[in-house]
């Protein structure tokens, strides 16, 4: 990805995420006064199931782009950074993708 | 790196702290907390997702003391975030680089992020 877009896209999944994880934050922290039935009727809302999940997947990748900069920043050893730059990378596909499975098979 | 000893700028320990480039780091700090955030409401989600019981172990974690201070603390992150994310974009436009105007939005953001912390956890426990 080029330096250009990857900047353009840090800012507008930025402005995407801000008011989804307002949003989400807040319906958890609601949530964390109430029981398992209501967090589950919460969740049972196609139209919250899908704004989660593009929370998540935007937050992630919002981050990859965000640690790629730290990285790029603090790491000076290549071999280190390609190696952090990875797992970051497998950590911002893989847990919006356990998200999107148990969104939909498991609440 | 091919000559390590160029010198790195700032020197953290003879450094002057100004209002912009504290809010930057702590810009950055807190970014990476807001994933540590994400990564719990991940949790939140994996545990409701494995029955009741275990949801209900959860929740009495969360609402214990540290749970509690946990979940402020990311509030504070989330709220410090976006309001200095909104003075980013700003900078962006092009508007605010002015020394006097940076350091009035950089108060705004302090205060105002502490001032939605309260406000937010106080209408999300239902307090207000």
């Amino acid at each position: 990805m080029n330096e250009t877009r990857k900047w353009i896209l840090h800012r507008v999944t930025a402005i995407i995420l801000a008011p989804l994880f307002v949003w989400f934050f807040f319906s958890l922290i609601s949530l964390s006064t109430k029981n398992y039935q209501e967090a589950i009727y919460f969740f049972k809302s196609p139209l919250f199931t899908v704004l989660t999940i593009i929370l998540f997947f935007i937050g992630f990748f919002h981050a990859k782009i965000s640690l790629h900069e730290i990285f790029e920043d603090y790491i000076h050893n290549k071999k280190i950074k390609d190696v952090a730059n990875i797992l970051a990378l497998i950590l911002s596909i893989v847990v919006p993708i356990i998200i999107l499975i148990l969104l939909i098979y498991r609440i | 790196m091919k000559d390590n000893k160029n010198p790195l700028s700032p020197h953290i320990q003879i450094y002057r702290w100004h209002i912009s480039s504290l809010l930057s780091i702590t810009h950055r700090i807190v970014g990476v907390v807001n994933l540590l955030a994400l990564i719990l409401m991940f949790f939140w989600l994996l545990t409701l997702s494995l029955g009741e019981n275990n949801y209900e172990l959860f929740l009495s974690a969360i609402n214990s003391v540290f749970g509690k201070f946990i979940l402020i603390g990311f509030i504070w992150s989330m709220s410090f975030h976006i309001l200095s994310g909104i003075r980013h974009l700003i900078w962006d436009f092009g508007y605010g680089f002015e020394i006097k105007i940076a350091n009035i939005s950089g108060i705004i953001v302090i205060i105002s992020s502490l001032l939605l912390t309260i406000i937010f956890w106080l209408l999300g426990r239902g307090l207000i």
